[in-house]
């Protein structure tokens, strides 16, 4: 091995892992310590990775990740449980319920989440979030009675109020979502625009209960904004609050309001 | 097997290295929570048919970068920039000079990079892993990720030493 092929194998050295385990590099190690200008070499590269790996270290985890990731899961834990009733029931179950239980334990035991978290934006971004990266629809059909009579059934908003226009689109189905241990009603549409073969809505409207959402509008004039590669409309009526996305500009989701 | 890993543990035990891998990828903290989320949705749905407990690590990681390629795929909002061949010999760019930098500047360095540099080097510094369970997340051979993360530290310090003397400043997420 000479000083060249030492190098080579000594960036990917980290000092303090199980890294010098490796025998290529526990070789290229051992010539470090003999050769002194490869050991020069190899202080000076290792303190630059120091510094990198610090600024790794330093990337902070927001407050409430997990508790927000226990309560979600639970909620699709319960959809999960409606959908597949008949061959999975006990199992499902039986998580839920853990997880339920643990979600009743951790509201006492741990600090609630700091309101920082509980932010309109974060909202807007998980719930663009979902329409963008695929979803399971607990319901597929174009009929709106079925789906407000699906939501009252799964204890998600349903007494929503849509727009003209939006009550004249495309029904596709619905989902319920979760946010912040609270149920959020995922309404699907299609607006007529050509889509892929897997895909059967490009419309999405989600609603949830104001009182959840730090920094919720309060008019209900709609506030656009693009997320995610999605044009969004956010409006408040009532206790609720609405949420609708789906591609283009502004122009694409104004003709729905 | 998987039924018996109690969710919450896993949780407790994977949401903070799984979230700094998503915001290494990502830079943005919504981003990140919600992909180191739909991680563990994806575990709640089809964790189940792991049959080996000892790769729940793995998987969880595998998963995350999946879901982050499969949005990026669909946004295309993350601009990649080419790269010309990363010099044989690294940059002179002093670990003092490196310090100073803030982990944002870091971050958008990182994202400049050739995509297939981008989640092996932030696996590499992020250092919960060994170089055998980065290739089987990655899911490429150990010989493949060892050149890649070679050529992928020497982009990056390629890329930190060329800001550094540009004197630029991290560039926010594009959104």
């Amino acid at each position: 091995m000479n000083h060249d092929e030492a190098k080579t194998i000594l960036m990917l050295y980290r000092p303090g892992t199980a890294d010098a385990d490796d025998p290529q590099i526990a070789g290229a190690l051992a010539l470090a310590k003999r050769e002194p200008e490869l050991a020069r070499w190899l202080e000076e590269h290792s303190a630059r990775q120091e510094a990198l790996r610090s600024k790794f270290r330093q990337v902070t985890v927001p407050a409430g990740l997990k508790e927000q990731i226990i309560s979600e899961s639970a909620a699709r834990v319960v959809t999960i449980s409606r959908q597949r009733r008949n061959t999975v029931f006990a199992a499902v179950a039986a998580m839920a319920s853990v997880v339920i239980l643990l979600i009743v334990l951790s509201s006492s035991w741990i600090p609630h989440r700091q309101n920082d978290d509980n932010t309109m934006a974060i909202y807007q971004k998980q719930m663009v979030g979902i329409a963008l990266r695929g979803y399971g629809m607990d319901l597929t059909t174009n009929d709106p009675a079925q789906i407000r009579a699906y939501l009252t059934q799964n204890k998600a908003p349903s007494d929503y109020s849509l727009p003209a226009a939006l009550q004249k689109a495309a029904f596709t189905g619905c989902a319920v979502e979760g946010w912040q241990n609270v149920r959020v009603s995922m309404i699907c549409f299609r607006t007529g625009r050509p889509l892929p073969p897997n895909q059967s809505s490009d419309l999405w409207l989600f609603v949830v209960d104001r009182g959840s959402l730090k920094g919720a509008p309060e008019s209900n004039q709609p506030r656009f904004a693009a997320v995610k590669g999605l044009i969004t409309a956010v409006w408040a009526q009532g206790d609720k609050v609405y949420l609708l996305g789906t591609e283009g500009d502004e122009s694409a989701i104004r003709k729905f309001l | 097997m998987a039924d018996n890993v109690e969710f919450e543990s896993l949780v407790a035990r994977y949401y903070e290295p799984l979230y700094k891998f998503a915001f290494s990828l990502a830079r943005d903290e919504p981003d990140a929570c919600d992909l180191t989320q739909q991680t563990f949705c994806i575990w709640a749905a089809k964790g189940h048919q792991l049959r080996d407990v000892t790769k729940v690590k793995t998987w969880l990681f595998t998963t995350l970068h999946r879901e982050f390629l499969g949005i990026r795929r669909k946004q295309t909002r993350f601009p990649q920039v080419e790269l010309k061949e990363a010099a044989p010999e690294l940059p002179a760019v002093s670990p003092a000079a490196i310090s100073r930098l803030d982990t944002g500047q870091m971050l958008d360095a990182l994202a400049r990079m050739d995509d297939v540099y981008q989640a092996p080097v932030a696996l590499f510094y992020l250092e919960d892993h060994s170089y055998n369970e980065i290739a089987e997340i990655l899911k490429v051979p150990l010989g493949t990720v060892k050149s890649r993360l070679a050529r992928g530290i020497g982009q990056l310090q390629q890329l930190l030493a060329r800001d550094i003397a540009a004197g630029r400043n991290p560039q926010p997420p594009t959104l």
